[in-house]
């Protein structure tokens, strides 16, 4: 008796294991122990960081002394680059200064990957026909073929390569099924740091993006102690003489629940208390989350918490405020507001 | 030496010490612990202190103690205090709790309340922590559900959570209240911190040394990141103490 019972509770179980592992969204191994960890992700991006500090370190020029950023979250990207698509046209249309993703881009699936390619593909070309002088050669075989001037630098550009100012944050669901090679391969660096120069009235500015890789729910030992040693804190060489004025952090974890329903992890008690804290040490304006998937709006002090809700169009499918764009005005005050998109599957 | 080193060293050789300690024990001294908290039905007080070592990402290595005292009003109803002191950690936390257990058949259920206080001074944190959790012991088993308040004040403001679920379980090698035992739990909370969604796991042992004196411990493995499906290493820790009833 005791036999049989246990006989159907295996069957049970190993047909609950079989469907879930066969689930995109799903690792249910990871529940104990993850099948990659953040210190090497750490590792590799800083790595990658130290080769290409000059790509990374995203040193942006507001024009007119004001700029205006977009966000998303948790677009989940299957076979339909629907919002994703319409996130990039948002933020090439309306002149954005760049474009943040919090995670969870794409079900960790190679195919979801290479539509996702795709899309920024297009991207690039809509960013290059809009900012850049287009220049059409005959190529070895006499046929047609673009690429585009950046007319201040003189600098050259094949499509794949053009300077898209788009920029991730890993997310739990990038990389669940041994997503990093996916993500690596097209973001490479989870952990990055940039800043956008304002030159207003004879005073340089400064305003700091930090990208946290928070996918695991941790930072782990290795980010930390990078924070510790002020990575985020770099010297320029005239360091003295300019003035960070905003900072704004981008993660894919979130710090504050919106409801008791959610039943994501969040951040662990120390780690929480430590994030907060230093949040407020360098005197941050906005930390963007999104993980949950759903809005939340939160102000400590004088930092803004904002987590936002997913733009999936299988999550979402009705139109809905699923992004959020932030106005960094001329007197260095700021404003933000979400953004309507109107994609249905 | 790299500190994980250390710690790994240290906690090879408490569990050797302990398992040399608890086969020693296992010759059929008299029960001092049946239960979650079930009364021997002659000794109503039971005083329990532990230490701990562990490591934590953000905090690193830390050291602590702490204790506890429990009352049995009746055989049904319990009262009690704990406190602990986590150096490395800055962590300080002190908690009143109280229960009820019915018995049904070989089973026992317990209804019970805890309110907890906790000082992370390295952040200036304080936070209060109320939970109610219904437990369900068999002799082998047991099953936790609750519902936990969390609210935490730092940096002069206060928040409070929403409503936290609180569920863990665990199974024993041996009847409860065999002289010695070795089990395995899973939860997503500890002694003194509810966690949102965190899930720690490990193992546990007791073994009676005397008629009113026993010696447990407990292997835990705190990641974070469970239900995001990246559970990750975030603290690790072993705890090793006795109990002595009156």
């Amino acid at each position: 008796m005791f036999g049989k019972l246990m006989k159907k509770y295996t069957i049970c179980a190993l047909l609950a294991v079989l469907t879930l592992t066969a689930c995109d969204k799903v690792s249910p191994a990871g529940i104990l122990i993850a099948n990659t960890d953040v210190d090497d992700r750490i590792k590799m991006s800083r790595d990658y960081y130290r080769l290409h500090e000059g790509e990374l370190f995203l040193m942006k020029k507001a024009e007119n002394g004001e700029y205006t950023f977009l966000v998303g979250a948790d677009s989940h990207l299957t076979n339909d680059p629907g919002r994703m698509r319409e996130m990039l046209q948002i933020g090439i249309d309306d002149d954005d200064l760049f474009y943040a993703h919090l995670g969870d881009i794409a079900d960790t699936k190679a195919e979801y990957y290479i539509v996702l390619d795709n899309v920024i593909l297009e991207a690039k070309e809509k960013y290059g026909k809009k900012h850049f002088k287009p220049v059409t050669y005959m190529d070895d075989y006499d046929t047609p073929h673009t690429i585009y001037m950046d007319t201040v630098s003189q600098k050259l550009y094949e499509v794949k390569d053009i300077p898209l100012p788009f920029h991730p944050v890993v997310g739990n669901h990038d990389i669940t099924n041994n997503g990093w090679a996916l993500w690596t391969n097209m973001f490479h660096s989870s952990f990055y740091m940039g800043y956008v120069y304002v030159e207003n009235d004879g005073f340089d500015y400064f305003d700091r993006l930090i990208f946290l890789d928070s996918a695991s729910g941790t930072l782990g030992e290795e980010q930390i102690d990078e924070i510790e040693s002020h990575f985020f804190e770099a010297d320029f060489p005239y360091m003295d003489k300019i003035k960070i004025r905003h900072t704004f952090v981008f993660g894919h974890t979130n710090i504050f629940r919106p409801s008791a329903s959610e039943f994501a992890s969040t951040f662990t008690r120390e780690e929480t208390y430590y994030l907060l804290d230093k949040f407020d040490h360098w005197n941050t304006s906005i930390v963007f989350s999104g993980h949950v998937h759903d809005w939340d709006e939160r102000k400590v002090g004088d930092i803004t918490y904002l987590t936002l809700d997913t733009m999936c169009e299988k999550n979402r499918p009705e139109p809905g405020d699923y992004l959020v764009r932030v106005h960094v005005k001329r007197d260095g005050s700021l404003s933000w507001k979400r953004v309507r998109m109107n994609y249905t599957p | 030496m790299k500190p994980n080193n250390k710690i790994r060293r240290l906690t090879q050789r408490l569990l050797a010490v302990a398992t040399l300690v608890c086969c020693l024990a296992a010759r059929g001294v008299a029960q001092t612990y049946n239960g979650m908290h079930k009364y021997d039905g002659t000794h109503p007080n039971v005083l329990t202190s532990y230490m701990m070592v562990g490591d934590n990402i953000i905090t690193n290595r830390y050291f602590g103690i702490a204790a506890s005292y429990t009352r049995h009003l009746t055989d049904r109803w319990h009262v009690g205090g704990d406190m602990q002191v986590q150096m490395g950690k800055q962590l300080y936390s002190v908690d009143v709790q109280g229960g009820y257990r019915l018995p049904v058949k070989w089973m026992d259920f317990y209804l019970d309340g805890k309110v907890l206080y906790n000082r992370y001074q390295r952040w200036g944190t304080n936070e209060i922590m109320i939970n109610l959790a219904l437990t369900w012991e068999t002799p082998y088993f047991f099953f936790r559900i609750g519902e936990t308040y969390i609210h935490y004040n730092m940096l002069g403001f206060g928040y409070t959570e929403p409503l936290t679920l609180t569920i863990g379980t665990g199974v024993n090698i041996r009847p409860r209240w065999d002289s010695w035992n070795i089990g395995l739990f899973i939860r997503n909370y500890d002694d003194f911190y509810y966690e949102a969604y965190n899930i720690n796991w490990g193992a546990n042992f007791w073994a009676n040394l005397k008629k009113d004196v026993q010696l447990f411990g407990e292997v835990n493995l705190r990641p974070a990141g469970s239900l995001s499906q990246l559970a990750t290493e975030y603290e690790k820790s072993l705890k090793l103490g006795l109990r002595y009833v009156w």
